[in-house]
């Protein structure tokens, strides 16, 4: 099982009093699911997502990840269990001065000694640059790996986002909106990328795309306000799911 | 290939300053000298807090505020003649000058202005304060009379650089409605400039506090006096009692001046402009009109102006200027110039050298977004570690260069190599905080990602903070050592070596031409390198948004 939310709820201290942004969400996904969430913005998808990659703690109800309890974890064992959890974000924050091979080689770092990552800096084991190249040809951009991260479009830094993911190998992949802000053609490109790299990982993805997630994902779960509208296979999303979850509040 | 070139230049550069400050790490372990160091930190507690000595430090405090508010009085007057006079766009050059050309007396007079200002900014104040010392006699007045001219430099070039930089619309319409040169400044360019005028003027009132206190290290009065003193003495409990009457001072000033600004800055929102500030709030407010009063009494009782009523002070200037000139320029002076000023060029280097490695290993534990981190473990530990780096890096901050200098020579003896160790101690408070700070105001999102994967907080600061922070960092460290070659011009003159020591001994010696020599060739010296920082921040912009407590520290007591 790679997550099971049992009833959580997240509070944000708001200017204006509390912010409830996820109101008691009951949620398993096993090994090797692949599974949209879909919602309006505010819905809590990227509360969701930040809670599923463990940067997040719950304000009530228990998170449990590959079994262990992820709101006790500290130090080590919290940073052992995100080792296993990729992420690909909507915007990509790679670290602007670092070429595209060392935001790749990032990947990397929560298997690495204190030493080694201060020596991987200056200079990287031949191994380590040989798997960060490969991912980097992976996705295309075996040619830029010596560019700083600031010199590349916003579809080529996704890929390396993506690269680093690859480095990374983990049994978990989720992606934030990742092709909302790229042009159609890029789109299609890349959701062919990355899904190819999650081929027998568990994916979660937060979406707006509805017919990308209805086409691409065996299972979708609807998130409006803070809580889960429907959890269904795809094929049993109905219009009608749908238009509910992207209703209008009602005014009053 | 290129890189290693460059590697291979800046060690074997590193090696040579290393010998020419006349670095003898030996010294440190020396056992005369540690017993000197374990007598002086074993003396400096208790502090002396005895009455007798309480008043005579309460005395020095006064004094040394007197000093700087009078220094700064006659400054902002100077610095404000020479600004308005420096003002390009009023004598020079811009679209006042569209239809008519410029007046060629009072262009060159604007020239001259700048070169003045240029001239009193670029030789230290501690240099002016050894001349006037000279000139007037032992006590406050040369204090005050170098902070008034070498603060006029500074102060002129920031007011004409505040007056150039006014939106032009109502300086045109003026012009064009037939105003004169001056009616165009005292309506349209006064007004617009005024709010950072006050704030800069307030805050070159900070710097110049910090640097009266060590103006007395020269004979010029006041707690550096006091200090000197105790140290020749072996008193160090009441060096320890005078170091922190300078450290409230220090913090008092700032808080006065922190709330002085925030009332202009709050008036400026409002609507109504300093001057009405100054016209209409100062009769509301009996508080403030005493304390102004009060500080203005001060300056006036302690500045020392009593000494100018000397019977023979005239005929003693008069022969004191005549034997500065002409200056010493006989070649077999000159040539021995060198030496000195290789020494100062290599304690510059060093100390800021020194400064970086010291400041860079409390910069680490002094970095929040890492020590701090919420997730880690061993969390008292950390936090732990955090408050003593940042503890030790104000203390180190805190002392002035200059008096590092004579704890140093405990140290180690007379010698450049006191004065690198000084300049070092100083300049790791300064930069390890810049650094520190550097690298928690890093972009986070960056940072943040990582912590998604798994980085651990020493990681998310060594692959994301630093790599963002490294071209601020390195800008920083350079407009340091820029600073640091303006003070090491002057730790020769309490004993730290370099082109300083051979101003004081050509000074104590009588032979006035030669210092005007050594004076010249300071100023040479310190305008070259100031030219070159200047060019250097313009080519590569360096950190763009410096929190006001940046440029505070990198320009403190300088």
């Amino acid at each position: 099982m790679s997550f099971e939310l049992q009833d959580v709820r997240v509070v944000y201290p708001g200017r204006s009093g509390p912010v409830q942004a996820l109101d008691g969400v009951t949620l398993r996904i096993g090994g090797g699911e692949r599974v949209a969430v879909l919602g309006p913005s505010g819905a809590g998808k990227s509360t969701l997502l930040k809670l599923l990659n463990a940067t997040l703690r719950p304000t009530a109800g228990t998170l449990r990840i590959h079994g262990r309890d992820a709101t006790a974890l500290r130090g080590r064992d919290l940073r052992s269990l995100r080792r296993g959890i990729g992420t690909v974000f909507q915007h990509p924050s790679l670290v602007p001065p670092l070429t595209a091979l060392q935001n790749a080689l990032c990947g990397r770092l929560a298997s690495w000694s204190l030493w080694r990552s201060v020596r991987a800096l200056v200079a990287p084991a031949p191994a380590d640059v040989r798997l960060a190249a490969t991912a980097l040809a992976t996705v295309g951009l075996a040619e830029r790996a010596s560019s700083r991260a600031d010199e590349l479009s916003g579809g080529q830094q996704q890929r390396v986002a993506i690269a680093r993911a690859l480095v990374q190998d983990p049994p978990i992949i989720l992606a934030d909106e990742p092709f909302a802000s790229l042009d159609p053609g890029l789109t299609a490109q890349l959701a062919e990328l990355l899904f190819h790299i999650c081929e027998g990982r568990t994916m979660v993805a937060m979406l707006h795309d509805v017919h990308l997630a209805l086409e691409r994902f065996p299972r979708v779960v609807g998130l409006r306000a803070g809580r889960v509208q429907f959890d269904l296979p795809a094929r049993e999303v109905t219009p009608g799911h749908l238009s509910q979850l992207y209703a209008h509040e009602a005014v009053g | 290939m290129k890189r290693a070139a460059l590697g291979g230049a800046a060690s074997a550069a590193l090696l040579l300053c290393w010998w020419g400050a006349g670095i003898r790490p030996a010294a440190l372990v020396d056992p005369a000298n540690l017993r000197a160091v374990g007598a002086f930190a074993g003396g400096l507690f208790p502090p002396d807090f005895s009455p007798g000595f309480l008043r005579v430090v309460g005395e020095a405090t006064i004094r040394t505020l007197g000093i700087s508010v009078a220094g700064t009085l006659l400054s902002t007057v100077l610095g404000l003649v020479l600004g308005v006079l420096g003002t390009a766009s009023l004598w020079r050059r811009g679209p006042l000058f569209d239809a008519q050309r410029p007046g060629p007396i009072l262009a060159t007079l604007s020239l001259v202005a700048r070169a003045a200002a240029r001239f009193l900014r670029s030789v230290p104040d501690l240099v002016w304060a050894l001349l006037f010392v000279v000139a007037f006699g032992l006590g406050p007045l040369p204090g005050t009379l170098a902070l008034a001219v070498s603060y006029a430099g500074v102060l002129g070039r920031v007011y004409a650089d505040l007056f150039e930089a006014v939106p032009e619309g109502p300086v045109l319409a003026l012009h064009s409605a037939g105003a004169s040169r001056l009616q165009v400044f005292v309506a349209a360019i006064w007004p617009q400039a005024a709010g950072s005028v006050t704030a800069y003027t307030l805050y070159s009132f900070e710097c110049c506090v910090r640097s009266a206190a060590v103006l007395g290290l020269v004979g010029a009065g006041g707690i550096g006096a006091e200090i000197n003193l105790s140290m020749r003495l072996f008193e160090y409990g009441q060096v320890t009692t005078l170091l922190l009457a300078f450290v409230a001072l220090v913090l008092g000033v700032d808080a006065f001046s922190r709330a002085l600004r925030g009332r202009f800055r709050r008036n400026a929102v409002h609507g109504s402009g300093v001057l009405r500030d100054a016209v209409e709030a100062r009769p509301r407010r009996l508080g403030s009109r005493i304390l102004w009063t009060l500080l203005l009494v001060a300056a006036v009782a302690q500045a020392g102006f009593g000494s100018l009523a000397a019977p023979d002070l005239l005929p003693h200037l008069w022969r004191f200027t005549r034997q500065l000139f002409p200056p010493d320029l006989s070649p077999s002076f000159l040539a021995s110039i060198l030496a000195p000023l290789w020494q100062t060029v290599a304690i510059s280097v060093m100390g800021t050298a020194l400064g970086m490695v010291v400041g860079a290993a409390l910069a680490l534990p002094a970095t929040s977004t890492w020590m701090l981190d919420p997730e880690a473990s061993l969390r008292p530990l950390r936090g732990l570690l955090y408050a003593a780096s940042r503890t030790v890096l104000a203390l180190l901050r805190s002392i002035p260069e200059l008096i590092w200098v004579l704890l140093c020579i405990l140290a180690v003896g007379l010698g450049p190599f006191a004065g690198v160790l000084a300049l070092g101690l100083h300049t790791a408070g300064v930069l390890g905080k810049l650094y520190a700070e550097s690298l928690e105001e890093v972009p986070p999102d960056p940072v943040e990602e990582l912590r998604g994967i798994g980085a651990s907080g020493f990681q998310r600061l060594l692959w994301a903070a630093w790599p963002q922070a490294r071209e601020t960092l390195a800008s920083y460290t350079l407009l340091r050592w820029d600073h640091n070659l303006r003070a090491s011009t002057v730790v020769g003159l309490v004993g730290g070596g370099g082109i300083g020591l051979a101003l004081y001994n050509a000074v104590q010696l009588g032979f006035y031409d030669r210092a005007a020599t050594l004076v010249l060739v300071v100023f040479l010296l310190i305008s070259v390198t100031d030219g070159l920082a200047d060019l250097l921040r313009r080519r590569k912009p360096a950190p763009q948004a410096a929190p006001e407590s940046a440029l505070a520290l990198l320009a403190e007591a300088g």
